[in-house]
């Protein structure tokens, strides 16, 4: 794990990640802009989820939100990647890079277990709202939070 | 759960989370109340993006020099050349509140050139 880290840091793309005067920047702004359309998109859907906004329809929320934060994510992951790679061998072995990872993972697991659980039964979700189903929209939320919020921390301690 | 609930939770969430984060801001890891003056040559230079570094001899310890993004480096006049080869450079900065010896650099003087880092 850390050899590959060490590996990656090594390589062209972790060279130029950290030397181009513009990589590092550019990859940071691409990161940013991802993650305001991930929390935008599946945020504001993730409130619905849980019970805010009864007048907005779900599955209308559902089928415009979705994609602006799956393209968050496709900006997010690449973007994330070049950072990565420019500090690979530290931020292998940073504790709150760990956490990032592992939460990120959870929260995408979230999303993957939600479709298969709740999909069906979004046309009749403000009828009989499955608790379940509202704890992991809260839950989506909170875990994308975190995680940002952990992201930002990776600078800091 | 109502509406009003929902909401409120969720703006505390927002705003308990990046309150917490300007707490440990770069800079207050860094005692500004003591300010360094280290006039030496920089070894292990790196121009390096998220920001340069280098290694600098001080009071008897080696301490690890915490430099500017290579983009505001540049546009302010300074060089990988200027700073590497051994001259004689001088650094204005601060030292680590937690005692690691680590310095941000809040000014670099070399060849009569004095460039802002901050």
């Amino acid at each position: 794990m850390e050899a590959l880290a060490a590996a990656l840091q090594a390589s062209p793309l972790g060279v130029w990640a950290r030397g181009s005067d513009l990589a590092y920047p550019v990859a940071n702004l691409i990161h940013l802009l991802g993650l305001v359309m991930l929390i935008g998109g599946i945020g504001v859907l993730d409130l619905r989820l849980t019970g805010a906004f009864r007048r907005l329809p779900v599955e209308a929320l559902w089928r415009y939100l979705l994609p602006i934060a799956a393209a968050g994510v496709c900006l997010l992951v690449p973007a994330g990647f070049v950072m990565f790679a420019a500090d690979a061998s530290s931020l292998a072995v940073s504790t709150v890079f760990r956490w990032k990872v592992a939460l990120i993972v959870l929260a995408l697991a979230n999303a993957g277990a939600y479709h298969l659980l709740w999909r069906r039964r979004l046309a009749s979700w403000d009828a009989a709202p499955p608790l379940g189903g509202r704890l992991m929209a809260a839950g989506s939320l909170t875990l994308w939070l975190v995680v940002a919020a952990l992201g930002r921390w990776i600078a800091y301690a | 759960m109502t509406l009003h609930k929902s909401l409120a939770g969720a703006v505390a969430l927002a705003v308990l989370i990046p309150a917490a984060a300007l707490a440990h801001h770069g800079w207050s890891s860094y005692d500004a109340e003591k300010t360094l003056t280290v006039t030496g040559p920089l070894t292990d230079v790196a121009w390096r993006n998220p920001h340069g570094e280098a290694k600098v001899k001080y009071a008897g310890k080696t301490w690890a020099v915490i430099l500017a993004p290579v983009a505001r480096m540049e546009a302010r006049g300074l060089t990988q050349a200027m700073i590497s080869g051994g001259k004689p450079v001088t650094l204005v900065g601060y030292p680590r509140k937690d005692g690691l010896t680590e310095m941000r650099i809040e000014r670099v003087t070399v060849d009569g050139k004095t460039v802002e880092l901050r």
